[in-house]
């Protein structure tokens, strides 16, 4: 009986691993297509059309980095927002 | 009536309970957990808070968040976007957190706490501003805050009057100081978001001299600063925007070596590129808040976010600045906007 309950736990452990490692695979599966067809293509297309997603050339002949943000109180439903 | 400010999943979970405008309790989920800098679903510290006045979330009427999830998951996106196919690894690890806590916050509220309240979500910056000016002695102060990063702001200024605060213009990712200055911490061999404060005090040990400390001209490379303390970080060398590394192989070569490794003997040469970046970083910081000045005429200021924490710079500002009184928000990092939050909500928007 000892044996047993013994068995049933590593049992349960095993499987308990094996569930996490399916998942880690399956996962890593799904989120490579999402990043190669969802943000490879679109990042590669919009390349093609020469748009930059983020500032990471120097800016030439500006005297500023500052950026107007005007960023003052707004009514109370644009706080329910989330952007 | 109860405002209950959260900050969490990025450094340093707290949270913050307002009665009527006064602070019940704060905490950092670090103190129960015993996790420095512990990132996770504050639920200990909100605990502590509502036990502390002996009431149940029913009780409360407003729960703050501290930035926009929508607006950071956009620029996490544009970084991926930008790097392609760079930052496959850091996508894998870290989209699956975006997708189960950091766009769900108000179901993670909702389920975890069992509320059915209104939450509210304040802008990154603008719970730093909140931190510092609405707890400040001042009725009317110039505001600057610089950290790493927020939804995509890394430095913003502006004016606080009365209860209102109005941020005038700011810096966005990827241009950091708060992320330069972690950079060169993790080159320097220690932990990100953690150890900067260990550079700062390096920093006294290395050659302040900036004809003849040798990285100072080597992080001019790195920074461009114009006369109105505004920055651009030359992008080449860093990573810290694709990867889970943050200084890239050219600044390696700047500064004629490899990452140190974690527990490396610490030699002159560490010392002199500390004395460096903390004298790039008071020269930023110095023309910054003289440029602030000039733009709002006031004689106070108030600082928040992760480099108002550098002590070093903060005690030169009086001397070096018009400005003739300073606040500086005792928890100016991620830790002190779960009040930022809190006191905005009270002072600003229900106002």
């Amino acid at each position: 009986m000892k044996n047993l309950k013994l068995f049933l736990i590593s049992f349960k452990k095993g499987f308990l691993s094996l569930n996490r490692f399916i998942t880690k695979i399956t996962n890593c599966i799904l989120l490579s297509i999402v990043y190669f067809f969802g943000i490879g293509l679109t990042s590669i297309i919009a390349k093609i059309f020469k748009k930059h997603f983020l500032k990471l050339k120097k800016s030439k002949n500006t005297k500023t980095y500052w950026i107007n943000l005007d960023l003052k109180k707004k009514s109370i439903e644009d706080y329910y927002r989330q952007f | 009536m109860y405002i209950l400010g959260i900050s969490c999943f990025y450094h340093d979970s707290s949270v913050c309970l307002l009665k009527e405008g006064n602070v019940i309790a704060a905490a950092l989920e670090e103190r129960f957990t015993r996790k420095k800098h512990d990132t996770s679903f504050p639920i200990n510290a909100i605990r502590f808070c509502l036990e502390k006045e002996d009431i149940t979330i029913k009780d409360i009427d407003y729960i703050g968040f501290y930035e926009k999830p929508l607006l950071k998951a956009e620029r996490i996106l544009h970084q991926h976007l930008e790097a392609f196919p760079k930052s496959y690894k850091t996508f894998i690890f870290s989209f699956p957190s975006l997708i189960n806590e950091k766009l769900r916050i108000p179901n993670l509220i909702k389920k975890k706490l069992k509320y059915k309240g209104d939450i509210l979500f304040i802008e990154h910056h603008l719970a730093h501003a909140a931190s510092a000016f609405l707890t400040s002695p001042f009725q009317r102060s110039a505001i600057l805050t610089v950290d790493g990063v927020g939804e995509w702001t890394t430095t913003a200024y502006g004016l606080g009057d009365g209860n209102d605060i109005h941020l005038i213009k700011e810096i966005k990712f990827p241009h950091s100081l708060g992320l330069l200055y972690s950079t060169v911490t993790a080159y320097l061999g220690f932990t990100v978001n953690n150890s900067e404060y260990k550079v700062m005090g390096l920093s006294a040990y290395g050659n302040k001299n900036k004809r003849t400390n040798p990285y100072y001209r080597k992080f001019k490379k790195v920074v461009d600063i114009k006369k109105d303390g505004s920055y651009q970080l030359n992008m080449s060398y860093f990573v810290f925007y694709y990867s889970d590394r943050m200084p890239s192989l050219k600044m390696c070569k700047l500064l004629g070596g490899p990452v140190s490794k974690k527990g490396a003997e610490i030699t002159q040469r560490h010392k002199d590129i500390a004395a460096a970046l903390q004298m790039i970083t008071e020269e930023v910081m110095i023309k910054m808040l003289n440029y602030v000045y000039k733009v709002t005429r006031c004689k106070n200021i108030v600082l928040a976010g992760g480099v108002a924490l550098n002590s070093v710079c903060n005690g030169k500002i009086l001397k070096n600045t018009p400005f003739k009184k300073i606040w500086i928000q005792p928890d100016a990092g991620d830790g002190g906007k779960s009040m930022g939050v809190d006191f905005y909500i009270y002072n600003t928007i229900l106002d």
